[in-house]
């Protein structure tokens, strides 16, 4: 076969796929850009290179403190779930004999299968005023009154950090069974004891298997709808919530569409920072 | 079932590197022949181009008198075994072999009596219903070069056949596939880097270097007589010196050998370790070497491995393989010679 | 001591609080009283009888299986073919096509949906099943495409060739021998595609109107606040999940070991 015909015929494959991302993802993602630069007057849109959405994310204390918050609530669960998971999957990668590991890891995230809006209102059971955890603090009495648990931010980070532990238990439990044993043989042969061997050699070996799951927490929590809304209330409120409110009550896609490109931006900011230790390649 | 092959003037470059260059080799219908060469050398382009995978930028292909340079590796009648056999993972051995039957339309029934036949003729009948994953590395390449013979090609290439098995291995199915071939009687184009290999399985030789042949014979000759100083150290072991071509004769440090040499001047003279032995067990007319001192020497089975300085020439360290009796000690002295066939003669470069 | 105490007591913390809201699900899922808050009352199949009994109920859940279905045979074909096509034929700026089909991965799905949404209001397209499937074809193309392209690996190429060699048409080389070959692939993207279609919400909120999948009628339901019936048709979501991943599990991975 010629070069010619290997390439038209590697076009034919690969066609079907690249016009569906184009149709069904670019044009809307560049019309929804094009939208955020239009402007609504009274009801009508209108077109062309106008600054106003943005002009008004800078004016309106509300649309800013979303950001705000937004990017806290997005920071703080990014780092705790890191944190909370490492110990998790380092248990599963070096203290349960390799036959039991896969069995201990699909037990370990078997609730991240649970449909997404299932799992916020089930968090929702367990802080609710009533739910399970004030019931039993109040049984061994550690409290007097129910805490208010739920519809705060900590309910929302909880529920995100539920979630994305489990996520990066997976990911980072793959960083480290496929670092070879002999690393931490050697370390400990050449005399580092457990902490110097985790601080000295493994640490760095999975720190770009870390970091890419981190940047994917930050992309998926900053960007989710759900959780937020069903813990969190409406005490506070996150980018993909106003963009909601934006979308229900006023129909004003335009401003929309602005905050959708800031999330867009907050986003590729966190790709630069991080992008020195990201091996998305390796997803 | 079998068809004769002729490469005329094949030249292929990727980017930069010339891969071949101006190749021209005639194969006759059943006949064996091994592309032999170091890693890089084109032999496996070579074979890509025999094959239909590689249209070359220059020349012509014919098989069987017919020109194959462009026609696609489907509709030639070649077939091609793979250095990782490229067996089907899914597939039973038989459903393997039968690939090509079914592929060609053949019926059910009749394919399957046919891939049982070749599985049977490379020993395997028995697992016929086994997946390759079940096999070893040797029975793996016995089902790739049945599932290849089943479509009964004019011409078999063979890409590496035996380089992932063991040596012992190897050897063992060398032997098997030159019978193989004996039985079919198709061409068969074997590419190996394992020169071993190749002297026990060709009825000719062709060696590359750099996209280029070094040489093209029987596999004594290419032995003995190698056509160029490449592939003289290729083949295997060999000790170099210097001579002189003078007079239509070839001066050698221990006297002049009476035979017309490669040019006049400086030469390059090589004589294989084998070929040098003592002189009471040497033919009549062969090249004195005469009293030589043992440096060092070892046993090794089929041999003794000696290093030695003939007095002749102090300045040359000779390696000779001795025969098979106690290793001399070393300062003994012994009085060698070498056959004059065995020396090899090229122009000196440089 | 500390080595297999601390261990053993960070690990049982970590999986109560993992199960812990799956476990307060299920439990008052069974709970024989209006309220799903301790104390526990039943066991009862009351809410799931409710549940099984509510037609808005069991359409959405019939929606949101027929949506994953398709929108996951759509996805893994298309994914495919991509992968076929950019591993297996020279293509011209391969990295550029490779990072377009990928790209979809790196932007929430509110983006994603509202995206969509935007441009089937501007071309007058009615929102309905077909357009939220759409939608999780587009999540899941890229997903299915670096699962499948990740795994076409060299010894494949080959087999490919041998296929060729033996006579095999493109049509028969790709479904006789790459797609057997690649079939844990290709099933792993397909149960993926699957549950992430099944439990997906925002694109369906935003891209669907009076027939809905099931996560957008939980969240409707979710309005009127705590209830043994949101237990129930969570617990079954969940069951639907975890037997598909048990699944999975067993006819993918185990088969590959």
């Amino acid at each position: 076969m010629t070069a010619r015909a290997d390439t038209i015929r590697g076009w034919g494959f690969a066609a079907p796929a690249l016009v569906w991302t184009a149709a069904f993802f670019v044009v809307p993602f560049v019309v929804m850009a094009a939208m955020s630069l239009a402007t609504l007057d009274g009801r009508t849109l209108i077109w062309g290179l106008h600054p106003d959405n943005y002009l008004e994310l800078a004016s309106k204390a509300y649309l800013a403190r979303a950001i705000v918050v937004s990017l806290e609530i997005t920071l703080t669960v990014t780092v705790v779930s890191v944190m909370l998971a490492y110990p998790l999957a380092w248990i599963i990668a070096f203290r349960i004999p390799p036959r039991w590991q896969r069995l201990a890891l699909l037990l370990a995230i078997l609730p991240f299968w649970t449909s997404y809006v299932v799992r916020s209102y089930a968090w929702l059971l367990v802080l609710a005023r009533d739910g399970v955890v004030n019931q039993a603090l109040l049984g061994i009495g550690l409290i007097d009154e129910p805490l208010t648990l739920a519809n705060t931010r900590f309910a929302t980070v909880t529920g995100f950090v539920h979630f994305f532990v489990m996520l990066l238990t997976l990911t980072i439990y793959a960083n480290l069974v496929q670092l070879s044993p002999n690393y931490r043989k050697a370390a400990a042969d050449l005399g580092a004891n457990a902490f110097q061997t985790f601080r000295h050699v493994v640490l760095p070996l999975t720190l770009p298997g870390i970091m890419t799951g981190a940047f994917l927490t930050f992309v998926l929590c900053i960007g989710d709808y759900i959780t937020p809304q069903i813990l969190g209330g409406n005490t506070e409120l996150t980018v993909p919530q106003v963009i909601m409110v934006q979308l229900g009550r006023r129909a004003d896609f335009p401003l929309a569409s602005a905050l959708a490109v800031v999330l867009m931006g907050l986003v590729t900011l966190a790709y630069l920072v991080m992008s020195r230790w990201l091996r998305l390649d390796r997803l | 079932m079998t068809a004769p092959v002729t490469l005329e003037r094949i030249g292929h470059s990727f980017g930069s590197l010339r891969a071949l260059d101006d190749i021209t080799l005639d194969i006759a219908a059943g006949e064996y022949i091994t592309l032999l060469g170091p890693s890089g050398c084109g032999k496996t382009t070579l074979l890509s181009v025999l094959g239909g995978f590689l249209t070359p930028d220059a020349g012509r292909v014919l098989i069987g008198g017919e020109d194959m340079t462009r026609v696609p590796a489907v509709r030639r009648p070649t077939a091609t075994t793979f250095q990782d056999y490229a067996l089907f993972p899914h597939m039973t051995l038989r459903d393997n072999v039968a690939f090509g039957l079914r592929m060609a339309g053949v019926g059910r029934r009749d394919r399957r009596a046919r891939a049982d036949q070749k599985l049977d003729m490379v020993g395997l009948l028995a697992q016929a219903d086994a997946h390759p994953h079940a096999l070893s590395g040797g029975q793996r390449q016995r089902v790739a070069l049945a599932r290849a013979l089943a479509v009964e090609p004019d011409v078999l290439l063979l890409d590496e056949p035996l380089g992932a098995l063991d040596l012992k291995l190897r050897r063992a199915m060398q032997d098997e596939l030159k019978a193989i071939q004996r039985e079919v009687g198709t061409t068969f184009v074997h590419v190996t880097h394992d020169q071993e290999e190749a002297l026990a399985i060709a009825d000719r030789i062709v060696v590359m270097n750099a996209g280029r042949i070094e040489d093209a014979g029987a596999p004594a000759r290419i032995y003995r007589q190698p056509a160029s100083l490449f592939a003289a150290e290729f083949m295997g072991e060999t000790n170099r010196f210097s001579g002189r071509g003078t007079g239509g004769r070839i001066e050698t440090p221990f006297g002049a050998v009476d035979r017309p040499p490669p040019a006049e001047g400086p030469l390059t003279l090589c004589l294989r370790p084998e070929a040098v032995r003592p002189r009471e067990a040497a033919a009549q007319g062969s090249l004195a070497i005469g009293p030589s001192r043992v440096r060092d020497a070892a046993f090794f089975g089929t041999h003794c491995r000696a290093h030695l300085t003939p007095d002749a020439a102090p300045d040359l360290l000779l390696v000779a393989h001795l025969p098979a009796v106690d290793p001399p000690a070393p300062g003994a002295v012994l009085d060698l010679a070498a056959e004059t066939a065995d020396l090899a003669a090229f122009a000196a470069t440089g | 001591m500390t080595r297999t105490l601390l261990p053993l007591v960070y690990g049982s913390a970590a999986f109560v609080f993992i199960y812990l809201p799956v476990a307060a699900l299920v439990l008052f899922s069974f709970q024989d009283g209006t309220l799903p808050v301790p104390p526990f009352e039943g066991p009862s199949l009351r809410w799931y009888a409710d549940v099984l009994a509510d037609d808005d109920l069991t359409a959405a859940l019939l929606n949101s299986l027929g949506v994953a279905l398709l929108s996951a045979s759509v996805a893994v074909t298309l994914g495919f073919t991509a992968a076929y096509g950019l591993a297996r034929h020279r293509l011209p700026g391969t990295a550029l096509l490779r990072a377009l089909l990928i790209a979809p991965l790196t932007v929430s799905y509110l983006i994603v949906g509202l995206g969509l949404l935007i441009v089937l209001q501007r071309i007058g397209i009615g929102l309905s099943l077909w357009t939220a499937g759409i939608g999780h074809v587009v999540i899941n193309l890229p997903l299915c495409f670096a699962i499948i392209y990740a795994s076409m690996g060299a010894q494949n190429v080959n087999a490919e060739r041998a296929a060729r060699d033996l006579g095999a048409r493109e049509a028969q080389v790709v479904l006789l021998v790459t797609v057997p070959m690649l079939a844990p692939a290709i099933l792993a993207a397909f149960f993926l595609s699957i549950t992430l279609s099944w439990d997906e919400f925002i694109i369906a909120f935003l891209l669907t109107r009076f027939d809905v999948t099931l996560p957008v009628e939980i969240w409707s339901m979710l309005r009127s606040g705590l209830s043994p019936r949101l237990n129930a048709i969570g617990s079954l979501v969940f069951l639907v999940s975890v037997t598909a991943v048990i699944l999975l599990e067993l006819v993918v991975f185990r088969r590959r070991s």
